[in-house]
């Protein structure tokens, strides 16, 4: 039993809510439209070229080519993070691509030999949809970590050097600013473990049932999935800001201010 | 002791130093004033490792400072900031931190010791409690100074460490700084160490020091 497919003409009904969207911003004076409409226009055409590549991916469903593909998807990832988080890509890929795929190969790794106990572990279906979720969550995280560990760093310097000064190592100095990264990137996840499925239901789950799985087993799938995110994110965004580090001082313990774009 | 030997320091497109050179000797209490903006607080920022120099040396005990002397160097100086920059915390917890830094690992604890200072700078027992954020300028400053006595260190760089206290305090701390019988370098306005015989005066002038 699968969905019913939706004729992709039909997704154009979807102009519709166009007129008033756009009467609404108007009116309200928001300034968004263009904004909305470059995004919409960004996703479609994006989700358009996945659904085609990941059909010739399914179809092969080679070990090597899906591992090629995650490799690929964590490499997309860092550029973004960087992008975001206005990081030098030449200083700052290596510490963070490490610390994408570190954590997301042992998750994958135990997820789908231990949880699911699939023959194939390297099967594209679960390698690339899961991990899929799993970058997706470590990308988030890692922005919001890396953000708010480098401007409160660069913001609150004095702080930071003042611990040196009386006898802090560079960790021990950085580990009020490490904290309170961490802490701000995993509460989101933290929040939304706690009222799953009171108001929403999770797309993961949603998509499950309309594909056919029963309730019971899409409730399963989401609690593993949720525990993994969880998981990778939270020692992803450790092992960035730790690998970061390395890269971000210099001998004197001061903060390296070419890491910045 | 400590030597700033044809130093040249270029800040935000400003020359502050320029083969500028200071000898500061062992126990010797160097009064550093001169108007804001000259590089008062950028030499103690340089024997801290926290700025870089642009030319010149400077030597520590006939060591030169580089990456590899820096944190030896460093254990040896105890320095209090003019805003005395502690994270936001409970007074207690920021002085227990302290006491847990890799450097000062050979240092206990000792709350006896904490209370004797805080009587010798008359400091009330309940401010441990508070947060540091809540304490007044004068009462950060003295919490500076009582960890400045607890780490014992032998150099000490004060950057205005009374300006926000009264004239009696100011007077003992002036004071007290003489007796520790420690190398000081002390940036202020006050008048209490310009009048004390004990302190040599380095006039800094602005963008000329050294020339």
């Amino acid at each position: 039993m699968g969905t019913t497919d939706i004729n992709a003409l039909s997704l154009t009904y979807f102009l519709i809510f166009l007129v008033p969207f756009v009467f609404v911003c108007f009116k309200v004076k928001l300034n968004i439209v263009n904004k909305v409409i470059y995004s919409v226009v960004r996703m479609v055409i994006q989700l358009s070229f996945v659904g085609i590549y990941l059909k010739y991916i399914f179809d092969y469903n080679q070990p090597l080519i899906n591992i090629l593909y995650i490799l690929i998807m964590i490499t997309v990832a860092t550029f973004s993070i960087l992008n975001s988080t206005k990081l030098k890509i030449r200083n700052m890929f290596m510490p963070v691509f490490c610390s994408i795929l570190i954590p997301v190969s042992v998750m994958l790794l135990f997820f789908n030999n231990a949880i699911i106990s699939i023959n194939n572990i390297f099967d594209a279906k679960y390698l690339v949809t899961i991990g899929g979720m799993l970058l997706g969550n470590s990308l988030s995280g890692n922005i919001i970590a890396l953000d708010n560990f480098y401007s409160d760093i660069k913001k609150n310097e004095k702080i930071y050097l003042y611990s040196i000064s009386l006898g802090g190592t560079r960790i021990q100095a950085l580990a009020p600013f490490f904290r309170k990264s961490i802490i701000a990137s995993i509460n989101p996840i933290v929040a939304s473990m706690a009222t799953i499925g009171l108001v929403a239901l999770p797309g993961m789950m949603s998509g499950q049932i309309l594909g056919g799985s029963s309730p019971a087993v899409a409730i399963k799938y989401q609690i593993a999935i949720m525990l993994a995110i969880f998981f990778t994110q939270f020692f992803s965004v450790n092992l960035s800001i730790l690998f970061s580090i390395k890269m971000g001082f210099n001998d004197f313990d001061i903060l390296k201010t070419k890491i910045f774009n | 002791m400590i030597k700033f030997n044809n130093i040249n320091l270029i800040y935000d497109d400003k020359v502050l130093f320029k083969d500028y050179t200071l000898n500061i000797e062992e126990n010797e209490k160097i009064l550093i004033s001169g108007p804001s903006g000259c590089g008062k607080t950028s030499l103690f920022r340089l024997l801290l490792g926290f700025s870089k120099l642009d030319k010149g040396e400077i030597h520590y005990n006939n060591q030169i400072l580089n990456k590899k002397s820096i944190r030896k160097i460093r254990s040896h100086i105890f320095y209090l900031s003019q805003d005395i920059d502690f994270r936001n915390d409970i007074v207690e917890n920021i002085i227990k931190e302290v006491f847990e830094y890799d450097l000062n690992k050979h240092l206990k604890y000792d709350i006896s010791q904490i209370n004797k200072y805080m009587i010798e700078l008359e400091l009330d027992e309940n401010l441990l409690s508070k947060n540091i954020i809540d304490l007044s300028g004068g009462e950060r400053q003295r919490i500076g100074l009582l960890i400045c006595f607890l780490l014992n260190r032998p150099i000490l760089l004060l950057d205005e460490p009374t300006s926000a206290l009264d004239e009696k305090m100011k007077n003992k701390v002036a004071d007290l700084l003489i007796q520790k019988g420690k190398t000081v370098l002390i940036i202020s306005h006050d008048e209490v160490f310009q009048r004390n015989k004990n302190y040599k005066k380095v006039e800094l002038t602005n963008g000329n020091n050294g020339y």
